[in-house]
């Protein structure tokens, strides 16, 4: 029935961040995450010493990249349960997904470009590090959005049983302000906001890990309960 | 879904025999909209060409030396004959004869289907021959004025189309549907007219 | 008497229990995304009006490393999700019209490809080249063609866009936009037509800053913009209350219900 394409969908979900977490664990742009301080020179010669662990990530992350949009897809599902008069919201949330995923896709891109031929010269080598760096931060502005649509959602739901408890829309719309700061990481070098920093870096990917997991609770609950439940047609 | 003819002349009015018309707007008000509007967008086209070609005269008048101006001659004759076909068609149509208005609607479809084929002939050649719209400023102006009028005549192959299923298939024809297309076609003939006069005529 | 309705109390009702509120949160999103749109890309940082393709490359250079360019990416970077929900207040309308769903997802989808193509990457690529020193002047050059291309350039995701949108408001038997947008809307199709020949003149009325392709087509662009929202404005308006996807009585608000109480 409605549900169990729903619950099989979710559960792509775990082995999905599996895979994200040992992609990040691997990654030797991230660990430690690399400084935007370098020179070109320096960039390129990072790239030219880690050319296997920049790849296989690469790769990998080239074949996940979308293996989210599932549960992102049943959030959008169970946000058209919601009672607003219009899927205007539902809409916003889908075209969000699809544009945030894009800007991973290109980051992924210019990564693999740059470990591709090493011994290009290094301002090019440099520019592709920078452009990967802009396109991992962009997903934020969607995300943002994205999470404010659901919050909405939520707060305007007038069934007699809300889909989500209204918990959820707050901790939807305390993530945008934990996200927040990664934009800024466009105009440091250092510091926290930088994209190394403790901002823009390790509490945007902590804050996007505890995100997923929530949801991902959140929506196995609703799938349970939604029963019968008519979907309307976005 | 249901049938496109339907769609678009719905609450826009049935067929009438002729003295009905008389006095009223012909086809869909706001395809007029669209002729007018369209009619003014490609005259700002043809003003800043006319003032580029003051600027750069003896470019211009060497350049168009080098269109085909048989082949944009034939050209204006099928879009001629077309046009004439369909406004024999819609008085036929509005004359209520089906039958007729068909003959004359494939007529003026075969002759509008000549323009792009004859296109080809005119365009493949002279890119072969290296004029491309970035050989200079005449032949930019030259294929971006002719594909976007190309595009329309393409569009106006497509509602010709509709326009005669349309009389096959409803009985009697849906007279401000015929018209609409009419307009649309004679529209593709004007401009088709002022484009021939200023890039293959003009000296 | 105890179960007549206040007449006073429909009138007074506040913003909050208004029916179409999610309608009217996303269309008011809209002329805050557009102004912040343009002051980013107009005084913040020059990027608009859009420079020439034959600048001379110390002009480029230094327009490159600005570095309000960076603070106009951040601001973007924070934004850019609205263009998503200015996108949906179309899709809303058209899921009202007679049409087929498949207009409606057609424009979703080049909704999705044109905001990166047409919006977040032509912006980085202003951006990228005042991140860090060094980089040569070739390398800025080619930053700042790509900017501009991909912005003034990006055609098809558009082209489809306006053609489903177009021809669902020409097809439409419930007249939910006007006809006349309808035909509007494919001159927004022609505007993509115009563009082209950005991707080839470096000067001119056909250059990316071009009289034609530039001034004229933005000033058809820009004007439906403003035409099509007035429009979804009326739209939203005047959607009658019954036809709401919350109009089911089990979901009317207290105020206007007989007493029977309903979870927050």
């Amino acid at each position: 029935m409605n549900d169990r394409g729903q619950r099989i969908l979710l559960w792509t979900a775990p082995p999905a961040v599996a895979l994200f977490a040992l992609a990040y664990l691997l990654f030797p742009v991230f660990s430690p995450p690399l400084s935007p301080t370098l020179t070109p020179d320096q960039v390129a010669a990072f790239f030219r010493s880690n050319v296997t662990g920049v790849l296989g990530v690469a790769i990998l992350c080239n074949l996940i990249a979308c293996s989210l949009v599932p549960l992102f897809a049943v959030t959008a599902v169970q946000i058209s349960r919601t009672a607003s008069s219009s899927p205007v919201l539902t809409y916003a949330y889908i075209i969000c997904v699809g544009v945030g995923t894009t800007a991973f896709i290109l980051a992924d891109y210019c990564w693999g470009m740059a470990a591709f031929r090493p011994d290009r010269d290094p301002q090019l080598t440099s520019l592709l590090n920078d452009m990967a760096w802009f396109f991992f931060i962009a997903p934020v502005g969607t995300i943002m959005v994205q999470n404010l649509c659901f919050a909405l959602s939520v707060y305007l739901d007038e069934r007699r049983d809300p889909i989500f408890p209204r918990w959820v829309a707050h901790f939807n719309v305390a993530t945008v302000a934990l996200l927040a700061p990664s934009a800024f990481s466009i105009l440091y070098k250092s510091g926290p906001l930088a994209f190394n920093g403790a901002l823009s870096f390790t509490l945007r990917l902590t804050t996007f890990a505890v995100y997923i997991a929530v949801m991902f609770w959140a929506l196995l609950r609703a799938v349970k309960h939604q029963g019968h439940d008519r979907v309307a047609l976005a | 879904m249901t049938d496109v003819t339907e769609d678009f002349t719905t609450g826009v009015g049935n067929s009438r025999p002729d003295a009905d018309t008389r006095g009223h707007v012909p086809g869909d008000s706001s395809m007029w909209f669209f002729v007018v509007g369209d009619l003014i967008i490609f005259g700002v086209y043809f003003v800043v060409y006319m003032y580029f070609r003051g600027q750069n005269h003896e470019l211009f008048l060497h350049s168009q030396a080098r269109l085909s101006l048989d082949v944009g001659a034939v050209n204006t004759v099928m879009l001629l004959s077309s046009s004439l076909f369909v406004a024999l068609g819609t008085v036929a149509a509005r004359a209520g004869n089906s039958a007729e208005a068909l003959r004359r609607f494939w007529t003026a479809l075969a002759f509008g289907a000549a323009f792009p084929l004859l296109k080809m002939f005119e365009w493949i050649p002279e890119i072969s021959a290296g004029l491309t719209p970035g050989t200079n400023l005449f032949f930019m102006f030259y294929y971006v004025m002719t594909g976007m009028h190309l595009c329309h005549v393409a569009l106006g192959l497509v509602i010709m189309c509709f326009v005669i299923r349309n009389l096959k298939t409803s009985q009697p024809p849906k007279i401000s549907f015929v018209e609409t297309g009419a307009t649309y076609w004679h529209m593709v003939d004007v401009l088709w007219l002022v484009l021939f006069a200023l890039l293959y005529l003009m000296r | 008497m105890a179960t007549a309705p206040n007449p006073e109390a429909g009138q007074a009702r506040s913003w909050r229990q208004n029916r179409k509120l999610d309608q009217w949160i996303a269309f008011w999103s809209v002329p805050f995304f557009f102004t912040l749109f343009g002051l980013v890309f107009v005084p913040l940082s020059w990027m608009m009006p859009p420079r020439s393709p034959s600048s001379t490359t110390p002009l480029i250079v230094d327009f490159m490393r600005s570095h309000n360019l960076l603070v106009a990416c951040v601001i973007l970077t924070l934004a850019f999700g609205l263009a998503p929900v200015s996108y949906s207040c179309y899709l809303i309308q058209i899921r009202r019209m007679s049409v087929s769903p498949a207009f409606r997802y057609s424009m979703m989808i080049g909704a999705i490809t044109g905001a990166i193509v047409g919006m977040l990457f032509p912006m980085f690529c202003f951006g990228l080249g005042a991140f860090r020193p060094g980089y040569s002047p070739a390398v800025l050059t080619m930053l700042y063609d790509f900017g501009y291309l991909a912005f003034i350039g990006s055609l098809g995701c558009f082209c489809v866009m306006w053609m489903a949108f177009g021809l669902a408001i020409l097809l439409d038997q419930n007249n939910i936009l006007p006809k006349w947008l309808g035909y509007y809307t494919v001159w927004q199709y022609v505007t993509e037509l115009m563009a082209a020949p950005v991707w080839i003149a470096k000067s001119g009325p056909f250059a990316w800053n071009g009289l034609l392709t530039f001034w004229f087509a933005m000033t058809l662009y820009v004007s439906w913009q403003f035409i099509v929202y007035l429009c979804i404005y009326r739209a939203i308006k005047n959607q009658p209350e019954a036809e709401l996807d919350n109009a089911r009585p089990e979901l009317q608000p207290a105020a206007l219900d007989n007493g029977s109480r309903m979870g927050a």
